[in-house]
């Protein structure tokens, strides 16, 4: 009796010579490292020239802000601001929806604006062939080299009548599963490193945040490890290594190619959204039902001008030491931007709950777990985007609140002259917008862990399922 | 006829091919109900927002039209919507319609920075793009045909039957040429007869759905070509089976995917960014230089309006909307460059056509039902128009000074939606005529070699003629 544990390295190690010695099997495996190694230096490169690009107009955009001549402040509250989404670090793995929001918005007074200029809308059909990133490469690609190359571990050599010889010279099957397991895992560390490597040199050295991009490596390797395990399980259960590779690619077709497209039409179907006219349309109206600041006999604004008098203690708006017109625009400013949060928060959710119905499918699909992951941790998915566009418009709010403070406190109330203006010096004392990125682990913390809790299980199911197949193997020795 | 029910009977005999037939045929019927049910949701969306916006119209009529309304607020207040709705095709290629916006609304002020307004939409769910006929043609056709035909020789060379159907006296030749052309038929029914039937529930163009149906066929042509001069190679059924994933990945994911990153970064588009702003500063100036500043330029192209009296006080509404007027026109050198650049895009997208099929049936499929790139920017075009009659409606009221009533909102211009700029491309097409007929020459003459060597091989004759 041998000790047991020797065999299992050496049924990887025969696997392993087996693999190097098929030509078209090393063939593609470096074609793949290739791949990823090029789409990993292309994406650090791609992310670098968009964030500075960015940068470059959110500097422009604020010096001119800056530049702009003495006003009425008013004027400047529609001239508004331009504002545009800093890309994280980790964009160069999984851009994520980057390309199919907008990232750039504008912010003006009485207006909520979209996010405008997606790539996506500017791009011809190619870009919906799929973007060559490191994270396609890694979720659609390699998924299909792991299939290739692990297909018929167990196949093949029944087939050929090695498995009975080996089991006749004494190896227990466990052991041989075991072994193949072991090889193709090594498989996949090894497909994987490069772009692993390169996400690990960017913790490293400061460029990436560590726990993200850690996570992020793990994530992968158990992605790419479940396929090692279901070609395994396949190759265990099914007679000949033909049938094998037909019914993984079959899996690999349903989980990464159709799933995806499918989804999303039943929850779009399922779930329908209102359109921004829509939206815009319901908000007007419910603004004038709460109050019409241009109305004179306006019930709200009436009793609002009897608090404002009674706080400054007089009896008509022009007796008010401060400018009336301003306030009345702070308050509408206020009424307006409550309903633009609550259409945005409804919205939001009715997206939340539209991603909530695929993902649920996570659990069908590892890509769609695995995608979603990646997005989280990369701080490119849905809810970074939703959590950009909230800083924005908190942001929004205080800009035009700050300039509609400045005409009340700024602009004379009684005879300030057919054409009011104030010193240009203001407009620097205005903040300009800083985006905080946010801490992924924060946002996104609950997904990152249903997420790597589903990939996790996957692997944790499919390795039992290969223990009992391998059992199975061992009865009808 | 017989030997046709024969084959029939034996391809569908075998598992595979009988259940990736049918799987195709599912996918497709299930891929034109998925569009249909598409296009139908685009024109239910397009009917509630004209009746929300018929909503507001009312009640901007009630608040504005009154007997001394003004030109000025009534314009200011008064959004007119603009649809493009699905063209009777698009069902089968929908292109970019899931993120470019098919409503959009637009009043009287500068319409560069109204039409780039963006849609509400789900980004996560747009990520992978459409299910539709466009997807299973080029993405899972190829892997059909895989399935069908990579053993069509190596198989039965493996079951011991190569010898003997090749030195068949009769039917030696005519055995490949029936199986090879039963599968392209068999595909290609079970692509097209839920497409044809999807296009007549469309009402669609018969010309159109001829040319996609024509396009189908060609790639269709392309693929079972590829896949026929494979398995005439002589290799093994697994050596074959990899070979053509191989092809497939590199022409349907990375060769399209490489391209993109290509052509997005010779061809950069931040001039859409960059018109905006310059916009924003023209208009915005205006306040702050003199009026007839701004009006030199608007007379110059508007001369009917230059002997109205001039603006005198601070504001006026028709100085105003000629400022926003100026705006738009000093940046239409920018918009030409931003609308030639995406279309450059869409250039060179078909372009490729030459060499990519899965670029070339992309494009066809897409310019034929209207969805592409190049839809969306007629559509924009098509709102400039409006929004010139739009300026044509108001101006007299403006710079005559004539009130504006209650039936003049009854008179306001309506957006038609435009003509559909479907067209036919030629060259995608003579692209794809080209590959498909290289390929399956190469693999018609790589059947005959076969034949005749085997042929020869099973006479005791040695490939070169002579025994060695």
């Amino acid at each position: 009796m041998n000790f047991p544990g020797t065999k299992v390295p050496r049924v990887a190690a025969e696997e392993w010579r087996a693999l190097v010695r098929n030509r078209v099997a090393m063939i593609a495996s470096l074609t793949l490292a290739a791949l990823l190694v090029t789409s990993a230096l292309l994406g650090v490169e791609q992310r670098n020239a968009t964030q500075a690009a960015r940068a470059r107009y959110q500097a422009t955009a604020d010096e001119t802000f800056d530049a702009q001549p003495d006003r009425h402040p008013h004027r400047m509250v529609h001239y508004g601001q331009f504002v545009f989404r800093p890309l994280s670090t980790l964009a160069f793995i999984d851009p994520g929806v980057d390309g199919f929001t907008g990232n750039t918005v504008f912010l003006e007074g009485h207006r909520q604006n979209s996010a405008n200029f997606s790539e996506a809308r500017q791009s011809s059909l190619l870009l919906r062939f799929g973007q060559l990133t490191p994270a396609f490469v890694l979720q659609t690609l390699a998924p299909l080299l792991i299939i290739f190359l692990a297909f018929g571990a167990v196949a093949r050599e029944r087939e050929q009548g090695t498995l009975r010889l080996l089991v006749a010279q004494g190896l227990r099957p466990s052991e041989f599963a075991a072994g193949k397991l072991l090889a193709h895992v090594g498989v996949v560390a090894a497909i994987a490193a490069p772009a692993l490597l390169v996400l690990v040199a960017a913790a490293l050295a400061g460029l990436a945040p560590p726990v993200p991009s850690l996570l992020m490596a793990s994530g992968y390797l158990v992605y790419l490890s479940i396929w090692a395990a279901t070609a395994l399980l396949v190759s265990l259960l099914v007679r000949r290594a033909r049938d094998s590779l037909l019914v993984l690619v079959a899996a690999w077709m349903g989980v990464v190619i159709l799933a995806p497209r499918i989804l999303p039409e039943l929850a779009v179907a399922r779930l329908p959204t209102p359109t921004r006219i829509e939206t815009d349309v319901a908000i007007h109206h419910e603004l004038k039902q709460i109050g019409d600041s241009h109305n004179p006999d306006d019930p709200y604004f009436s009793e609002f001008k009897a608090k404002t008098l009674a706080r400054y203690g007089v009896e008509k708006v022009e007796q008010l030491p401060v400018q009336w017109a301003g306030l009345v625009g702070m308050e509408g400013e206020r009424l307006t931007s409550g309903l633009f949060d609550r259409h945005a928060r409804e919205a939001f959710a009715r997206e939340a709950e539209q991603n909530r119905l695929v993902r649920r499918f996570g659990v069908i699909s590892p890509l769609i777990a695995m995608r979603q992951l990646s997005m989280s941790l990369a701080a490119t998915d849905t809810e970074s985007h939703q959590d950009f566009l909230e800083q924005v418009e908190r942001h929004r709010y205080a800009f035009v609140q700050a300039l509609n403070l400045l005409q009340v406190t700024k602009i004379p109330n009684q005879n300030a002259g057919a054409d009011p203006r104030i010193s240009a010096d203001h407009w620097k004392t205005l903040p300009g917008f800083t985006y905080r990125p946010p801490d992924v682990l924060l946002l996104a913390g609950g997904r990152i862990r249903d997420n790597l809790l589903v990939l996790m299980g996957w692997l944790a199911v499919l390795l039992v399922g290969c223990g009992l197949a391998a059992r199975r193997l061992e009865a009808t020795r | 006829m017989n030997a046709w029910k024969a084959e029939l009977r034996l391809l569908f005999r075998a598992r595979l091919s009988a259940g990736a037939l049918l799987l195709l045929l599912v996918l497709t019927a299930l891929s034109v109900a998925a569009g249909l049910a598409a296009t139908a949701r685009q024109q239910a969306v397009i009917a509630r927002v004209e009746a929300a916006q018929g909503r507001d119209l009312a009640s901007v009529t009630r608040e504005y039209g009154k007997p001394d309304g003004d030109a000025g607020s009534a314009a200011y207040y008064t959004f007119h919507l603009t649809t493009d709705p699905p063209s009777p095709l698009a069902f089968a290629a929908l292109g970019q319609r899931d993120v470019q916006p098919y409503v959009l609304r637009v009043r009287l002020l500068g319409l560069q920075s109204q039409l780039y307004e963006s849609e509400t939409l789900n980004p996560e769910l747009a990520l992978a793009g459409p299910f539709d006929f466009a997807f299973v043609l080029t993405y899972l056709v190829p892997l059909v045909l895989i399935a069908l035909m990579h053993d069509l020789v190596s198989g039965e060379r493996e079951a011991g039957r190569l010898r003997l159907l090749v030195s068949l006296p009769v039917s030696g030749r005519g055995v490949w040429g029936r199986r090879g052309v039963l599968r392209y038929l068999l595909v290609l029914g079970a692509l097209l007869v839920p497409f044809v039937t999807g296009a007549a529930i469309a009402r669609a163009p018969v010309v159109a759905t001829f040319a996609i149906a024509l396009a189908a066929a060609l790639y269709v042509a392309f693929w079972w070509g590829l896949a026929l001069w494979v398995a005439a190679r002589g290799w093994s059924s697994a050596a074959n089976g990899a070979a053509l994933m191989a092809c497939w990945i590199v022409l349907t994911l990375l060769a399209p995917a490489l391209a993109n990153a290509v052509i997005s970064r010779a061809i950069p588009v931040a001039r859409g960014v960059d018109l905006t702003l310059a916009q924003r500063e023209r208009v915005h100036r205006a306040w702050d230089i003199p009026k007839e500043e701004t009006f030199r330029p608007f007379f110059v192209k508007h001369p009917e309006w230059r002997d109205t009296p001039p603006v005198l006080g601070r504001f006026h509404w028709k100085w105003y909307y000629a400022m926003h007027e100026v705006g738009d026109e000093g940046v239409s050198a920018e918009v030409a460059d931003y609308r030639q650049s995406m279309t450059d895009r869409e250039v060179w997208t078909a372009r490729l056509g030459w060499l990519l099929p899965a670029a070339a049936v992309q494009t066809l499929l897409h310019r034929a039902a209207d969805s592409d790139l190049r839809a969306h920017l007629a559509y924009q075009r098509s709102i400039e128009a409006f929004h010139t009659r739009l300026r044509d409606f108001y101006y007299p009221y403006l710079f005559q000074e004539r009130p504006f009533q209650k039936a003049d909102f009854e008179r306001l211009p309506r957006y038609q939606p435009r003509p559909s700029s479907a067209s036919l491309p030629i060259s995608p097409m003579i692209g794809l005529l080209v590959l498909a007929a290289l390929v399956s020459g190469a693999a018609i003459r790589g059947v005959r070699a076969l034949s005749s060597s085997a042929a020869r091989e099973a006479t005791g004759a040695s490939p070169w003629g002579v025994r060695p």
